[in-house]
């Protein structure tokens, strides 16, 4: 279980995994999307930030459960 | 009416931004906001290009749907894209051109809601007025409290 995990932590840091191009994907989706909604520069950078560290947050913790289903079961 | 919304046309607005990202916005009187919108979203869909080695903005695919949502844009890098898938074989399998057309489907889809983004703006002046500047007046009142 443990080295599955260190495996999985493993593949999702190493440089060669294309999964690095959705940081500057969601990224641009987090500034367009909040710049729609407020007018405020700072506004709009503490909450495109806010969003990018939730939405990062969240797809990391449903892969890991994803990971943890396809091991288990 | 307001002068404002008399001398503008929140379809020309809608038109332009379809045109060009962010041109809605500029035609609307937010030109910071046009040049973010249009650097970020032809920027994406220029680097979702480049990723598909020019070979990603086809007629034949559905994905080409969505990234007619950055419709001028689109609409010129369609013909390059065409000359470059017939000069040489696409990579179907790479993960790299996969994710690049995902860049250019996200940019259309972006350059769909910033349309409308602009075309508020135009419709509705006072209410996007109103909306700034009660959340102005809440953040003077939180910093005086």
């Amino acid at each position: 279980m443990l080295e599955a995990l260190g495996h999985f932590f493993e593949r999702l840091v190493s440089l060669d995994n294309p999964l690095w191009f959705y940081y500057p994907l969601l990224a641009v989706i987090a500034v367009v999307y909040k710049a729609t909604k407020l007018d405020r520069p700072r506004e709009i950078a503490l909450a495109s930030l806010h969003f990018f560290i939730s939405v990062t947050l969240g797809i990391l913790v449903l892969g890991l459960a994803f990971y943890l289903v396809s091991i288990l079961f | 009416m307001t002068d404002f919304a008399a001398h503008h046309s929140p379809v020309a607005a809608l038109v332009l931004g379809w045109l060009l990202p962010g041109a809605g916005h500029a035609y609307a009187g937010r030109r910071g906001k046009a040049v973010l919108f249009a650097v970020l979203i032809i920027g994406l869909l220029v680097a979702g290009f480049a990723m598909g080695r020019g070979t990603n903005i086809l007629p034949n695919e559905w994905w080409v749907a969505p990234q007619l949502g950055a419709g001028g844009p689109t609409a010129a890098l369609m013909p390059l894209a065409q000359y470059l898938a017939i000069r040489e074989p696409i990579d179907w399998a790479s993960p790299v051109r996969e994710i690049g057309t995902l860049f250019t489907a996200v940019a259309g889809l972006l350059n769909l809601l910033v349309m409308m983004d602009a075309y508020v703006i135009v419709a509705y002046p006072e209410e996007k007025g109103d909306r700034a500047a009660h959340r102005a007046h809440r953040s003077a009142g939180q910093e005086n409290a």
